[in-house]
């Protein structure tokens, strides 16, 4: 299962999985970010590449403007498929 | 342990129930967990997107074998699909000329340690092979 809350400042947080399952949850809320925005994934335990593909959608589409998504607090795991994947080499990552 | 999944992407619960099970079974590592339900959803979730029609179950065997875990999925009644010859994805490709997919079978064929393929009688099956040694390497 995957929460998405984003704050008062706009700040985006994920928590819990984000598999092929919860696609259709992510999508609207990804493709309403319109400007830079900073995604905390300190409680997301977990993502495979339906969730990548969603992301990368949408720093596409940011960067086509001038914006980003900015990635903080990854656990172990999810960094290290951001590494095989080579998506840290297209998102910034704190 | 064994066992089948209906083919819907609501099976993924169940999927990563039954690996969870496996692991406490076999009192693995939890570092297993995620490359476990990563290459299980990514196999999954492929047979389900190119064989859209077939409505037999998809079956999963995973086994601890000394200091390695075996990981069947067998696909009944569909084409044949071997992941070893799927294209190289291109990791290091810019943001720009990436494609919006085939990320996942990189990521198997990144976690895994061998992957054998059979095809007969329509019964398509994938072996994955991930060695308990390289866990932490």
């Amino acid at each position: 299962m995957l929460d998405i809350k984003i704050d008062q400042k706009g700040g985006v947080m994920l928590s819990g999985r984000f598999d092929a399952s919860q696609v259709n949850k992510a999508k609207p809320v990804f493709d309403d970010i319109k400007e830079s925005k900073t995604i905390d994934l300190t409680a997301l335990d977990y993502i495979s590449s339906a969730g990548l593909g969603i992301l990368l959608t949408t720093q596409k589409r940011l960067k086509d403007s001038g914006h980003q998504l900015i990635l903080k607090n990854m656990n172990k795991h999810i960094r290290e498929v951001f590494k095989y994947a080579g998506f840290d080499r297209v998102f910034q990552i704190e | 342990m064994q066992a089948e999944f209906n083919r819907d992407i609501e099976s993924l619960k169940d999927i990563f129930s039954f690996i969870q099970s496996f692991m406490d079974k076999e009192k693995l590592d939890q570092d297993l967990e995620s490359p476990l339900n990563l290459v299980i959803e990514e196999l999954f979730t492929n047979m389900l997107k190119y064989n859209p029609g077939n409505k037999k179950k998809i079956e999963i065997d995973l086994k601890k074998e000394d200091d390695r875990i075996s990981i069947i999925l067998t696909e009944f009644d569909v084409e044949p699909f071997d992941i070893r010859t799927v294209a190289e994805y291109n990791a290091r490709q810019e943001l720009k000329k990436r494609p919006e997919g085939k990320v996942g079978l990189h990521l198997v064929k990144k976690y895994v340690d061998d992957i054998d393929y059979e095809y007969n009688n329509r019964i398509s099956k994938i072996r994955l092979i991930k060695n308990l040694r390289t866990l932490h390497a």
